[in-house]
C-alpha cells in the first residue's frame, strides 16, 4: 500500500492552499481531485473578489486560481486530477477510483476539502430541461462559452444568484427576474445594485409556484408567500422563459467525514451537517484535518485562507515546522480570516436584521428589498455633492473590502484602519479623474460624477463590464439605478487599461439634473 | 449513531397534499407524497426510507434531494430537520460499475 505524509482530498481553493503550506516546508504530499480540471469553483469565478489589498481583492477569481495552481507547482505538490475518494477510514486509509480501478492508499494525515455542492428546492415542473443549478450555469457560460438559455429566471438572491445574474446578462442573456421566497436580498447590496441597474426586476417575499413546459421550460410561475412561506393566492405572476436557475445555497459535501467516523454537528450558522473541528481544522479523529466549505459555507477568500491553516496544522502537528515558526504563521492567517469573517455578512450575523451601519445610519430597506438605492443614498459617507470631479461610492453595508482606499492617489477615499467601514470621500481633495477607484471597486459601486460641466450639462463615468464596448460619439439612453430609461445619454470617453483589469470606464454625458440619478448606460 | 424516534408518537392521519405528485428524489422518482405516506407506514428515520423507498441511493446517492427529504419526513413527524440523523455515508461514495469494484487491489 503506498504511503503519503499527507493527502489533501479536493483540490479546490481550500485544498491547494492546504497542499501548498505542507509542502513549502517538506511534507510529501498528493491531492486528488474527482474533476478533470483542478482549481475548484474558482475558474469559473470572472468577477473580481472582496477584501484586502494583501489578500487578493479586486482580483478576478480565475486569476487567483492560476497563481494557487502556479504555486502549488512551485511547492512541488502532486495534484492527481480524475481520482475520486471513494472511502476514508479513521486509520486514514484511503479509497480512490482512479481509471478503472481502486487504489487504497495510507496517510500519515489527511485534509478533507470537498467543498460543497448546490442546493436545490422543488416545485411542479423541477425536473424539466432547462431548471438548473447556478453553478451550471457558470460553468455553461465561463468555462464552455454558451448561453445556459436565452430568457432566464434567477431563484435566490444570495451572493451566488446575484453575480451569475449578471454574468448572464454579462453573456449576452436576458434575465426575466430574481426571486427570493426570503423578505430581503441576501447577498451584497452592490450585487443587487448592478443587477438592478440593468434592469433587472426583484421579487422578494416571492417563490417558483411551478414550471411550464412538456419537453422543456417555457415559462415559470412566480406567486408571493406570507411570513410562514405559504402562497398567497391571487399573486401569481408569469415570465416566458426557457431556464430557471437556482441558487438557493449549498450543501457541504461531508460524507467523507462521516465516514472516517469524525464527529459531526448540523449547524445551522455553518450552512448544514459538518464534522466539528477546532480553529486549526484538527476534527475528532487524530490526524483527520476539514478545511474550506465542507467545514461550513463560507466565500473563497476565506476557505484558502483555512486551507493554508490546515496544511501549516499538520506540518506543525508531525514537526515539520517549530512550535514558534507554526504560530507566527498562523498567527497572520488568522488575523486575514477574523478581517474577512466581519461586517453584516459575517457567520455570526446570519439570519440576523441589521438596521444600522456600524456608522449608525438606517441601512437601506430599498436596497434589501428592491435591489437598488433612492433618494437614501445621500446618507452614505462615500456620496456627497461636491464642486467638480469627484466620486460617488455607493458602498452602503459594512463588508470587509478596502481596495478603493489605496486605489486614490489623491487620498480622496478613506476606509481606515477597520476593513469594513463604509468608504468615506474626502471633500477638499483634488479628483484628477484617473478610474482607479472605479475599476478597483469589486462591487461596482464607485462612479466619478462632475454635476455640472458649464452648460446645463454633466458627465458620469461608471464601470462598464459589457461587451461590445459602446464608442465614444455613440448616442444612448442613460438607466437609474432601478433600470428605468431616464434620460438621453451621450458616449463621451471610454477608457480601457491593464491596470483597470478588463473594468473599462465609460463617461456619459446627461443633463445636471440626471447626474446624480443616471448610473448606467445602454445603446 | 441514530438518535431515538418515539415510535409511540401520533402524528395524525395521512392527509393528502396538492403537491404530493412532485417528485424529490430524480434519481429514483420517489415523490412527495410517497416520503410522506411511507412516514405514517412507521418508516420514522432517513436510514430506513432509503431501504423501504430507494430514494437518495441513485446517480447523486442523495447529494440532491437528501435535505428535502429530511425536511419533508421532520414536518411530518413533527420534530426539527436537525433531530433527524442522515443517512450513513459509506463507500464507495460515488455510484461505479461493478468491474471497477472487482479491480480492487488488482493495481497492489
Amino acid at each position: 500500500m503506498k504511503r503519503y505524509e499527507l493527502i489533501v482530498i479536493g483540490a479546490g481553493p481550500a485544498g491547494l492552499s492546504a497542499a501548498i503550506e505542507a509542502a513549502k516546508v517538506g511534507m510529501e504530499v498528493i491531492v486528488f481531485d474527482e474533476n478533470a480540471r483542478p482549481g475548484g469553483q474558482l475558474f469559473k469565478q470572472i468577477h473580481k473578489f472582496f477584501g484586502s489589498k494583501e489578500h487578493r481583492a479586486k482580483v478576478r477569481g480565475f486569476k487567483i486560481g492560476e497563481d494557487l495552481l502556479k504555486e502549488a507547482e512551485e511547492a512541488g505538490v502532486t495534484v492527481q486530477l480524475n481520482a475520486t475518494v471513494v472511502g476514508l477510514y479513521p486509520e486514514k486509509e484511503v479509497n480512490v477510483r482512479i481509471g478503472d480501478e481502486i487504489k487504497h492508499i495510507k496517510g500519515d494525515s489527511v485534509i478533507i476539502a470537498t467543498g460543497a455542492s448546490e442546493a436545490v428546492v422543488n416545485f411542479p415542473g423541477w425536473t424539466l430541461p432547462g431548471v438548473i443549478g447556478a453553478g451550471a450555469a457558470q460553468t455553461m457560460m465561463n468555462l464552455h462559452h454558451i448561453q445556459p438559455g436565452k430568457k432566464v429566471l434567477m431563484l435566490g438572491s444570495g451572493n451566488v444568484g446575484l453575480v451569475v445574474s449578471y454574468q448572464l446578462l454579462q453573456a449576452g442573456c436576458e434575465v426575466a427576474a430574481l426571486v427570493d421566497a426570503a423578505p430581503k436580498i441576501g447577498g451584497y447590496g452592490v450585487h443587487a445594485a448592478k443587477v438592478s441597474r440593468c434592469g433587472v426586476p426583484f421579487y422578494l417575499s416571492h417563490t417558483i409556484k411551478e414550471v411550464e413546459g412538456t419537453d422543456c421550460v417555457t415559462g415559470v410561475t412566480i406567486a408571493e408567500v406570507d411570513s410562514s412561506f405559504q402562497f398567497i393566492p391571487g399573486t401569481e405572476k408569469h415570465f416566458d422563459v426557457d431556464t430557471v436557475c437556482l441558487a438557493v445555497g449549498l450543501n457541504p459535501m461531508s460524507q467523507l467525514a462521516e465516514m472516517a467516523q469524525c464527529q459531526m454537528e448540523d449547524n445551522p450558522k455553518k450552512a448544514g451537517f459538518v464534522p466539528v473541528a477546532d480553529e486549526y481544522g484538527r476534527t475528532s479523529v487524530d490526524g483527520i484535518y476539514v478545511a474550506g466549505d465542507v467545514s461550513g459555507i463560507e466565500e473563497a477568500s476565506s476557505a484558502m485562507i483555512e486551507g493554508r491553516i490546515a496544511g501549516i496544522s499538520v506540518a506543525r502537528d508531525f514537526e515539520y515546522v517549530s512550535e514558534e515558526e507554526f504560530k507566527e504563521k498562523v498567527e497572520g492567517f488568522e488575523a486575514a480570516l477574523g478581517s474577512l469573517r466581519q461586517g453584516m455578512f459575517a457567520p455570526e450575523n446570519r439570519g440576523k436584521n441589521i438596521e444600522k451601519t456600524e456608522e449608525g445610519i438606517a441601512v437601506s430597506k430599498n436596497l434589501l428589498k428592491k435591489g437598488y438605492l433612492e433618494e437614501e443614498v445621500f446618507t452614505f459617507p462615500g456620496v456627497k455633492k461636491i464642486k467638480g470631479l469627484h466620486p460617488v461610492i455607493e458602498c452602503t453595508q459594512n463588508i470587509p473590502c478596502n481596495p478603493c482606499q489605496d486605489a486614490c492617489p489623491k487620498g480622496c477615499i478613506k476606509i481606515g484602519e477597520k476593513i469594513t467601514s463604509l468608504p468615506d470621500v474626502d471633500e477638499n481633495s483634488q479628483c484628477v479623474g484617473c478610474g482607479m477607484c472605479v475599476a478597483s471597486c469589486s462591487g461596482q459601486a464607485i462612479f466619478l460624477v462632475n454635476e455640472d460641466t458649464g452648460d446645463g450639462m454633466g458627465t458620469v463615468t461608471l464601470p462598464y463590464e459589457f461587451l461590445p464596448l459602446p464608442k465614444v460619439g455613440d448616442k444612448g439612453t442613460a438607466l437609474s439605478r432601478k433600470g428605468e430609461k431616464i434620460c438621453e445619454a451621450e458616449v463621451v470617453d471610454i477608457r480601457t487599461s491593464p491596470a483597470y483589469d478588463h473594468t473599462s470606464l465609460l463617461t456619459m454625458r446627461v443633463p445636471s439634473e440626471f447626474v446624480m440619478n443616471a448610473r448606467f448606460y445602454t445603446g | 449513531m441514530e438518535k431515538l424516534q418515539d415510535r409511540f408518537a401520533d402524528i395524525g392521519e395521512f392527509i393528502p397534499q396538492q403537491d404530493d405528485d412532485v417528485i424529490v428524489c430524480r434519481c429514483e422518482e420517489i415523490t412527495k407524497g410517497e416520503i410522506r405516506k411511507a412516514v405514517h407506514e412507521g418508516i420514522f428515520t432517513i436510514g430506513e426510507m432509503r431501504r423501504y423507498l430507494r430514494n437518495g441511493m441513485g446517480l447523486c446517492q442523495g447529494q440532491t434531494c437528501g435535505k428535502m427529504v429530511k425536511g419533508i419526513m421532520a414536518r411530518e413527524l413533527g420534530i426539527r430537520p436537525m433531530d433527524l440523523t442522515p443517512a450513513t455515508a459509506r463507500a464507495p461514495m460515488r455510484p461505479m460499475e461493478m468491474k471497477i469494484l472487482a479491480n480492487d487491489r488488482s493495481g497492489d
